[in-house]
């Protein structure tokens, strides 16, 4: 091999490694991008929102706009009904969800693969699809424009089922079978044996449920039909918008964005582990 | 052993069956029903009336009412084709950026790429709004540095559903990515040893063996994403309410303005029904798809 080919070949790999970190660097930041400027515009003065060209860092960081934002929306109320309105539901899914899993997995009964398919066929349906009758229903059980309203509907759902099952299907029946024989009932088993072995599955399904019902719009608009005391944090947002139209309200828009992206970022950045963990083993054993 | 526990079976299953039953498939029953009937919504279900195929002739018709449909069911298939042609070709290449052991950093790109997929669709649709804005947004901005000129992005019929699409995509990838990353897990490393031993180079290598076998992990992430997309509501229903002149009128919010704000509830069911059909066509087609290419 000539000099001239050897660093040629010595050279392509480190000009490979950094276009390879190139490109990592430029989708890193185009994925963090609009978050950092939310966070940045929700500090910046009202002059400097609506500035042309566009200020990037505020000259003099000020949390002006989200005293504003407590001025318009009731933010401590909004937090307090979105944290109820997923956490109650978080409960009922995980519940729910231990106890059909545990069924689908450990017992055989007659037309189990069918009533699982059938369950599992409605995680593919788009909730605009029960949307009208819901609505009607809901409201004919006079849950409309209440908590309940929102929270009652979601109290199970197919996902949770799914994931419980293809979990606890791998807990060893030698130890349910052992715990029978020591005269535990079943729900004993299955909160005290089975749910301990599976954990984190149970970790990820809370979080998931957790997060998704923290961020849920559709529902909770269409149930609560303007009763403003029920509104979680983000159908208040809207509120912001519509308070005043146009660059003005940039800075009240953006902090109050901030405020409703904050729990369920934390909650991920604290335990994302589980999050992934979950997603690829429902992939893959799905 | 196992038939002794039927008793048990009932009393497990019995919660999330009742609820799923009662609060999923009752009404999706209900929607089949209602599309076949005059209703209101503000009425109970007894007062609906049989119209037979009236309402879907309405929505498929001439007048304003099928037009609107008609515009939203094809914004929609827009909406959407566009959305997964987009996330699945990005999830694979970052998906590969994430799983490459060359250089450092795969797993806090993870982190970073997923963590839009835990951001409410009503914080992206207002922040994207204002990155969007013509002339105090960055996006413009940053075009400029490069040598483009300012796009209209929300405000012209002709960009607004794009416009759309492009925070979609940012907030979805990084979901799409960690499935593309668990189906490149799956994917024995022997096969790339001998590809190199009979000299295949990396391009080769992933024409011929890593996207054949992610064609079952893909096929997955388009049927989520075909779901997803068609559930855009939010920027819609905050930004642009449908416009401007129908570019941004999507199904799931056309369908409520039908069936909840005008209280036309027979009509919005149709228009669910013929949303739902339309999925399963496009979701069963994909399947044919897949498995004709794996008897290949």
């Amino acid at each position: 091999m000539s000099p001239a080919t050897r660093s040629l070949s010595r050279k392509r790999p480190s000009g490979r490694k950094a276009l390879l970190a190139t490109a990592m660097l430029l989708v890193a930041v185009a994925s963090a991008f609009p978050l950092a400027w939310m966070v940045l515009s929700s500090l910046k003065t009202p002059a400097e929102t609506m500035q042309v060209p566009p200020v990037w860092i505020p000259r003099t960081p000020t949390l002006e706009a989200y005293e504003k934002v407590a001025g318009v929306i009731n933010v401590g109320r909004s937090m307090w009904n979105s944290l109820i309105i997923a956490s109650v539901t978080t409960a009922g899914i995980l519940v729910t969800s231990m106890m059909a899993g545990y069924a689908f997995a450990k017992y055989s009964f007659p037309g189990r693969s069918l009533l699982f398919s059938v369950l599992i066929a409605t995680m593919f349906l788009p909730p605009i699809v029960t949307l009208i009758p819901l609505y009607r229903m809901v409201g004919s059980l006079g849950l409309s424009a209440s908590l309940a309203g929102i929270i009652v509907p979601n109290l199970a759902n197919a996902f949770g089922i799914f994931l419980m099952r293809q979990f606890i299907a791998g807990v060893p029946d030698d130890l349910i079978d052992a715990a029978r024989m020591d005269g535990a009932s079943e729900l004993l088993i299955l909160f005290k044996i089975v749910a301990p072995s599976v954990a984190p599955a149970i970790a990820a399904l809370a979080l998931f449920a957790f997060v998704y019902h923290w961020n849920s719009y559709l529902w909770p608009l269409t149930v609560l039909q303007g009763n403003a005391d029920a509104y979680p944090i983000v159908i208040s947002l809207s509120r912001l918008l519509s308070y005043n139209r146009g660059a003005v309200n940039t800075g009240l828009v953006m902090a109050g964005a901030t405020l409703a992206v904050l729990p369920p970022l934390v909650l991920f950045v604290l335990l994302q582990r589980f999050f992934v963990d979950s997603i690829v083993g429902s992939a893959i054993k799905g | 052993m196992a038939k002794a526990f039927r008793a048990s079976a009932g009393i497990m299953l019995a919660p999330a069956v009742t609820l799923i039953g009662v609060f999923v498939l009752l009404p999706m029953l209900l929607t089949v029903w209602l599309s076949f009937q005059d209703w209101s919504t503000q009425t109970p279900f007894s007062e609906a009336s049989f119209v037979g195929f009236g309402n879907f002739n309405e929505i498929f018709g001439p007048t304003s009412v099928g037009r609107d449909f008609k515009t939203a069911l094809l914004n929609t298939a827009i909406y959407t084709a566009l959305s997964v042609a987009l996330i699945l070709p990005l999830s694979v290449v970052f998906g590969l950026l994430v799983y490459q052991r060359e250089v450092a950093g795969g797993t806090a790109l993870r982190t970073v790429l997923f963590s839009t997929y835990m951001v409410p669709m009503i914080a992206v649709a207002l922040v994207w709004s204002k990155l969007y804005s013509p002339s105090e947004g960055p996006l413009n901005q940053l075009l400029g540095l490069i040598g483009i000129g300012p796009q209209p992005w929300l405000s012209s019929p002709r960009s607004a559903l794009v416009s759309i699409v492009l925070l979609n995509v940012w907030q979805q990838v990084g979901y799409f990515t960690v499935l593309a990353i668990a189906g490149l897990t799956q994917i024995p490393g022997s096969l790339y040893e001998a590809a190199t031993l009979d000299g295949a180079n990396g391009r080769e290598q992933f024409r011929f063996i890593t996207l054949p076998l992610l064609r079952r992990t893909l096929l997955f992430s388009a049927v989520i994403a075909i779901i997803n997309a068609v559930q855009v509501f939010e920027p819609v229903a905050l930004i642009t309410q449908g416009g401007p002149v129908g570019s941004t009128n999507v199904l799931t919010y056309h369908i409520r303005r039908v069936g909840i704000e005008r209280a036309q509830g027979g009509l919005g069911s149709a228009m669910a029904v013929t949303l739902m059909l339309s999925l399963i066509v496009c979701v069963s087609a994909l399947f044919a798809f897949v498995n004709r290419k794996d008897s290949e």
